[in-house]
């Protein structure tokens, strides 16, 4: 690992950026956070010469710099219109379409999948987890409800609908990641305490998957059907998989189980049809992947051997917690 | 009044520069170019903001000092595509 004392250094930064972002006095705190974010992302991304990180940082830079810029000019067009009252539908569309560019949100979500393909998993862990969280807050600061709902349908319906083709991992856990903003941009909507229990979950669930790729250094979906595979990494991989995509005995149901109930509070009835259905696409393909790799003999090398004696503590530890975790939950009350 | 149609130079050059960075150009200067323009619409534009509201420029000093890190670094990107494709055309991105 070369370069280990700047990563240290650009991670300091990065996340000192999100906590100016987000607890600033003023829409132009909230802006340089933003700025702060972009400028110490980019050295972590562009760390190796070869052509593919210079595209990916190339193309985060592009969108994420206009996104702000953007942000920026509505802030002041807020400032400068003082009392008039009837301009906040257009200017809070506005920001708010800013904010969800930069989070990879639906109708600006083409950057995402492109550049989830050109990093690295642990790269992709920051990108799908800890640059999410500002521009959330910054938009549960000031959101207009009609318009979240309609990008909540889009980011549903392309995330669950993205991922259908796609063989390869990152780009799969991309489509997986716009639909997950979708319930947490409902959730935001509901109140932040709710966002904030379902990102946790979420990043932990997340941090589990590419923690198992990390390991085992996959990308690609025909990596998953390597024969020598242990059992229980597999099977790791099976609940980590349903947990992700909300299956009831495991973790990731809960989060999604507490915003169906708050949809059915506030009756956004066509709203559960389309998240409930969304997320039967999602699992078809998990599920077509997981079954795959259990049972297809697709893969028979004898020189290929996954051996993981040594962190074997883990790979246990995660599956305990997804499966247990909802209902170890409930005792916390006792 | 007339006094206030300065609002709309504002806006329609930063709409302008919104064009020409989401257009197809042949070199990724340009690109960088627009944003250059954009932040150029927004200086002005809070400049005449602060005037009118007889505040002090501080707070435009600030945004003149963030937006020309991220014009650096959008030119930090600029060199290292040029090391590693040669030029910086947009037809070089096949990768992705």
């Amino acid at each position: 690992m070369n370069n280990n004392s700047n990563k240290m250094f650009f991670l300091f930064i990065l996340f000192f950026s999100t906590l100016i972002s987000i607890s600033s006095n003023s829409w132009f705190g909230c802006w340089i956070g933003l700025e702060i974010n972009l400028l110490s992302f980019i050295p972590l991304i562009s760390n190796s010469k070869n052509l593919l990180s210079v595209e990916t940082s190339l193309k985060y830079f592009l969108t994420q710099s206009l996104a702000s810029i953007n942000f920026l000019f509505m802030i002041l067009i807020k400032f400068s219109l003082l009392k008039n009252f009837n301009m906040n539908n257009i200017i809070s569309i506005m920001m708010n379409s800013s904010l969800l560019m930069k989070m990879g949100s639906a109708p600006f979500h083409f950057w995402f999948p492109n550049i989830v393909e050109g990093l690295s998993w642990m790269n992709n862990f920051m990108l799908m987890t800890w640059q999410k969280i500002s521009p959330m807050i910054l938009l549960s600061y000031y959101f207009n409800k009609n318009f979240l709902i309609f990008m909540i349908i889009m980011n549903l319906i392309i995330g669950s609908l993205g991922g259908l083709n796609q063989t390869s991992l990152r780009k799969l856990l991309a489509f997986s990641s716009i639909n997950n903003l979708g319930w947490m941009i409902f959730s935001i909507m509901i109140s932040e305490n709710l966002w904030l229990f379902y990102f946790l979950i979420y990043s932990m669930m997340i941090s589990m998957m590419i923690s198992l790729f990390f390991l085992m250094n996959m990308y690609f979906m025909n990596q998953l059907f390597i024969n020598n595979m242990n059992f229980f990494i597999k099977l790791n991989l099976l609940i980590n998989f349903l947990s992700l995509g909300g299956l009831p005995p495991f973790m990731g149901f809960m989060p999604k189980w507490i915003i169906i109930n708050f949809l059915l509070i506030n009756k956004f009835y066509f709203l559960i049809f389309i998240f409930m259905m969304t997320s039967l696409i999602i699992i078809y393909y998990y599920i077509r992947i997981i079954y795959s790799s259990f049972m297809f003999n697709y893969f028979k090398m004898k020189w290929v051997n996954l051996l993981m004696k040594n962190n074997m503590s883990l790979i246990n530890l995660s599956s305990f917690i997804s499966i247990s975790s909802m209902i170890l939950s409930t005792f916390i009350f006792m | 009044m007339l006094i206030y149609d300065i609002w709309f130079l504002f806006i329609y050059m930063f709409f302008v520069g919104n064009l020409i960075f989401v257009s197809k150009n042949k070199h990724l200067l340009v690109v960088l170019l627009s944003l250059e323009f954009i932040v150029l619409s927004i200086f002005f534009f809070f400049l005449v903001l602060l005037m009118f509201i007889d505040y002090d420029m501080y707070m435009l000093m600030v945004f003149l000092v963030f937006s020309v890190c991220e014009g650096s670094l959008g030119l930090s990107i600029l060199v290292s595509m040029i090391r590693s494709h040669g030029n910086d055309y947009f037809q070089s991105f096949s990768m992705l």
